[in-house]
């Protein structure tokens, strides 16, 4: 049996219970006071210090009130629980406008799982009675109606595909691997389904894209409308189930695949495949050849050194690298990137997506905690696992000519403002928080603003074009692709 | 005292004054303002949240709850860890300070910044690290980034600089204070119109050391000037580990006592048990005994001199006096002289002490769900009794006996912070909080200790034995509050 969401708001009342209403978790870099930043900067949302720590809670930053920074919103959810306050549509007035991008509980010292907690609170509300608002009741009766929140037609979904010659990868018979494009992807940023499709082909991927795709369901857990959103996951995971690995271009379905799915499903059932974002993909194929020749003589340098002197620190460092070692010397694929002239000199920076950024790397945190039996010699772990995920994007990021660092990044990076269902519900806040993000990369020259979802990508790209910041938004994979960059040296094997 | 619960007519009166924006009685809005943790249990939703910005808008909204006879309680930003004075029983107009968040003025030859009551701790650390880096605001170390600097003096409370020079209130030179009978008042030298704010007794005699510690009871300031201090590059740590809390106090106080000299340079002087390091962690994810923290280095108890000074040489000086003294107290007076160790800290431990805000009282709610500071004031050499008699009392009642000790003023007195770690879901946790602290409040009082910002339940204890004390507050209260609206139940007024 699913869970409900009261039940899933009941079973994280100690966490909920953690928190110490510090707030701590409105700023980014909360615990780091002298970072050096790079001043202040006037764009057009207004003047920011770019210094030490700086708010950093969309919701908070637009609308002021206690109850709209996280740490209120979890004692609004206290409150519940308490009885002390009950579902009404002065609460879900105050608990919709949150973009659930975790930057609070990146921030929390008694980690205590926001979104997790946001998420539950919006699905208790919906059981509750409460109407959702007009506009999140459009896209769950668009989703109902046509399998997507845009209002697309069915049978268009695989269009882009057809118009981009690559039909022949519509239900591909063969294939063990599945492209999972995504509803944004198929009906928007067709860009971003075409480049990942087209790399996918480059390299030699036998794939398979579904024309009976349905949505991920993101936006209906996000929104508390999560039967709509059990429903399409049931659909989906009937669809992928005989596949061994679904590939993701979508920050947004990938975090809902991988993370959501597991959550809401039935006690003890189990994703039956395996998934993977394609920034993944590439990235490991320059980095693991990278690997595959250093890792060797470091694992010879660590092995003299424990020779001369035993050490538990050297030790553990020796198995993990010995471990990475055996998992990549057989895996075959290496890629490069050309230059390209258009390029040149161009400067471009790089927006994470809270949804395959900070969802992921505070799930992988929790996953680490439930484990630990002692979690004071096991933080470092974690956080290196994190450092480690955030590094991935930045292996092909650091290929091209001129990257540079927006302010905000990783673990403490400023959301575009697209998700939670606040682009569908608060059009308004959602494009001025995107043109927060995107004041950010003009305080750093950016001339590409990149990401790797494309639902930050159309709201960066909204608010680029509505407050004329005059960046180029664009998804990474969209770049090696649009610049022919790609440079391949060894076909993968899949 | 019976109060006026406010209604629909006082919102639109508040609405009048601060706009239809900055008032409100929505209930989710005003149950995000609940603290039931960190410095007190106690917390009540508040019927009306107003967020004035400007001083006249105070004065009118006070005028108005004045005449109505409605409950006003301020908040400036405001938490120390927690809110720092939720709104109590009746309820009533809760005042968040959060936008009156300028930074006015900061002037490095007269040394003060002139502030708002909004101004955050980590706001003004950005700032001033920015700008003007060479100088640095007393800001309480260990209060976490949200946490406001005014908050922290008028709870009489401790800043980073507190062993050298004192505790926050000590560095308020002058504010500008609205009464509730509407009358504005400039302390210091502030009282006449055109002086700068350099002396803090002003025209005589002092008027603003009445507030310090009043808790939102007597009036609201609304603009302060606050010393601001050298921030030289020369700084560490100075550790020393003992067994035992009484050569902790002694050869602490020893060093103290080297004023003119020595204890000048040390800016924080701070403390504890090595329970303060366990209960940082889930209570089943980290050794409780004693063995396995020192194994990791960390002594039963132990006591760091946060050092900084002009020079290198000073520096140096600094640590090797510290050392040497601590040596010859370790030969010749120890209780424990085996036990009596130099802690050599890490570089990365010792840049993490320094680190100012930081989070390091955040996270005791991770041990459980929720913890409280009951703090307590003591002559410095009474320090180690306290710190026997209150672990007892928290391992009598079940509790981890976590204790946290810092010298104010080159130990003229000790802070004590038992932190009492609990599971705040149960209800039968909050009640043993509530015995152990009537307990030990029961015992401190006769040992002549005082207690720092209790829940008002405690509070009384304390002012049952200090009758002609309260009378007089009683009686100022009644001159600038006529009709007692000001955090009614606060320090047992009225």
């Amino acid at each position: 049996m699913a869970k409900t969401g009261m039940e899933r708001l009941q079973e994280l009342k100690s966490d909920i219970f953690r928190c110490i209403h510090c707030k701590a978790c409105r700023f980014a870099y909360s615990g780091e006071p002298d970072r050096e930043g790079i001043g202040e900067y006037t764009g057009k949302q207004g003047t920011v210090l770019y210094e030490g720590m700086v708010d950093a809670c969309p919701a908070g930053i637009e609308y002021g009130w206690e109850a709209f920074w996280n740490a209120g919103k979890i004692w609004i959810a206290r409150s519940i629980l308490n009885g002390d306050l009950e579902f009404t549509e002065e609460v879900r007035d105050v608990i919709m406008p949150c973009i659930t991008c975790g930057q609070c509980s990146a921030q929390c010292e008694n980690k205590v799982p926001t979104v997790d907690i946001i998420e539950s609170l919006r699905a208790a509300l919906v059981e509750s009675g409460v109407p959702m608002i007009e506009k999140h009741q459009l896209v769950n009766r668009l989703v109902k109606e046509l399998n997507n929140p845009y209002g697309g037609n069915k049978d268009e979904r695989m269009k882009w595909a057809r118009d981009a010659g690559l039909e022949k990868y519509i239900n591909n018979k063969d294939a063990k691997i599945a492209y999972y494009v995504g509803c944004t992807a198929s009906y928007r940023q067709v860009e971003v389904a075409i480049a990942t499709a087209k790399l996918f082909d480059q390299l030699g991927m036998n794939f398979t894209l579904l024309d009976d795709e349905v949505c991920c369901g993101s936006p209906f857990f996000r929104i508390g409308a999560v039967d709509t959103a059990q429903e399409l996951m049931n659909t989906n995971l009937e669809n992928f189930k005989k596949f061994d690995k679904v590939y993701f271009s979508c920050a947004g379905c990938y975090r809902t695949f991988t993370i959501d799915y597991p959550k809401w499903m039935a006690e003890g059932e189990k994703l039956p495949f395996k998934t993977q974002h394609a920034f993944e993909l590439i990235s490991d194929l320059i980095s693991i050849p990278k690997k595959k020749k250093e890792l060797p003589g470091k694992i010879e340098e660590l092995k003299k050194k424990l020779k001369a002197k035993p050490d538990r620190r050297i030790e553990a460092e020796l198995k993990s690298l010995e471990a990475e070692y055996n998992r990549i010397k057989d895996i075959k694929g290496e890629i490069k990137f050309k230059p390209n002239k258009e390029l040149k000199g161009k400067v471009v920076t790089y927006h994470d997506p809270c949804h395959t950024g900070r969802h992921f790397a505070i799930d992988m945190e929790q996953e680490m905690i439930k484990k630990s039996e002692n979690l004071m010699f096991d933080s470092r772990k974690i956080d290196k696992m994190i450092d480690d995920w955030f590094e991935i994007p930045r292996v092909i990021l650091r290929k091209l000519e001129e990257f540079v660092e927006m302010y905000r990044i990783k673990l403490n990076s400023m959301c575009c403002g697209a998700g939670g269902g606040v682009r569908a519900g608060y059009p308004e806040f959602s494009l001025r928080t995107a043109s927060l993000r995107c004041d950010e990369a003009n305080a750093v020259g950016a001339d590409f603003l990149t990401t790797e979802c494309p639902f930050c990508w159309r709201n960066l790209y909204d608010a680029n074009e509505m407050y004329d910041h005059g960046l180029k938004v664009m998804g990474v994979l969209e770049m090696i692709s649009t610049y022919n960059l790609l440079d391949i040296i060894e076909k993968p094997e899949f | 005292m019976s109060y006026k619960l406010p209604d629909e007519k006082d919102l639109e009166a508040m609405i009048g004054i601060v706009g239809k924006n900055y008032a409100t009685n929505n209930k989710a809005i005003t149950a995000s303002y609940l603290a039931k943790s960190v410095m007190g249990l106690e917390s009540q939703i508040p019927d009306i949240v107003v967020r004035p910005k400007y001083p006249e808008e105070i004065r009118k909204i006070l005028i108005y709850c004045t005449a109505e006879k409605i409950a006003v309680s301020p908040i400036s930003a405001g938490l120390s860890g927690g809110f720092a004075c939720p709104t109590i029983r009746p309820g009533g107009v809760l005042l968040d300070l959060s936008r009156m968040d300028r930074i006015i003025e900061i002037d490095e030859e007269n040394r003060y910044a002139i502030i708002e009551p909004g101004v955050t701790n980590g706001a003004l650390w950005s700032y001033m690290h920015k700008y003007n880096p060479d100088w640095a605001p007393p800001i309480a170390d260990g209060a976490p980034p949200a946490a406001t600097v005014m908050g922290d003096a008028i709870d009489r409370g401790f800043t980073l600089y507190t062993s050298s020079v004192g505790p926050q209130g000590d560095n308020f030179m002058c504010a500008e204070i609205v009464f509730p009978n509407g009358d504005v008042v400039r302390t210091g030298s502030w009282a006449l119109p055109f002086a700068k704010p350099f002396y803090k007794y002003g025209i005589g005699p002092d008027m603003w050391s009445f507030l310090m510690g009043s808790q939102g009871t007597l009036g609201v300031v609304t603009k302060a000037a606050v010393k601001i201090y050298p921030h030289p590059k020369h700084k560490t740590i100075v550790a020393w580990g003992m067994s035992n809390p009484h050569d902790m106090q002694n050869l602490t106080l020893e060093v103290a006592k080297q004023e003119f000299g020595i204890s000048h340079h040390t800016v924080m002087v701070q403390g504890g048990n090595y329970p303060l390091v366990m209960a940082k962690w889930p209570k089943d994810k980290i050794p409780h005994d004693y063995e396995f923290f020192k194994q990791i280095g960390v002594p039963k108890w132990w006591m760091n001199w946060e050092c900084w000074a002009q020079t290198q040489e000073e520096l140096d000086y600094t640590v090797k006096r510290i050392n040497s003294m601590a040596e010859d107290y370790k030969k010749n007076r120890a209780k424990d002289p085996e036990e009596m160790k130099p802690w050599e800290l890490h570089p990365k431990q010792i840049a993490s002490r320094m680190k100012k805000p930081n989070k390091i009282a955040i996270p005791y709610s991770f041990w459980e769900a929720g913890f409280l500071f009951i703090t307590w004031y003591t002559p410095w050499n009474e320090c180690a009794h306290f710190s026997d008699m209150y672990c007892a009392a928290m391992e009598k009642y079940g509790f981890p006996p976590v204790m946290w000790i810092a010298s104010i003023e080159r130990c003229r007195q000790a802070i004590c912070m038992p932190i009492v770690c609990f599971d705040s879901t149960k209800q039968e946790d909050l009640e043993k909080v509530q015995q152990l602290n009537m307990e030990t409040t029961e015992y401190g009082l006769k040992q002549g200790w005082l207690n720092y910002r209790p829940d008002p339940y405690i509070h009384i204890q304390a002012y049952y034995q200090a009758g002609m004390y309260w009378k007089y507050l009683r009686a100022f209260k009644k001159l600038v509050d006529p009709n007692m609206i000001m955090h009614p139940g606060r320090l047992a007024l009225p």
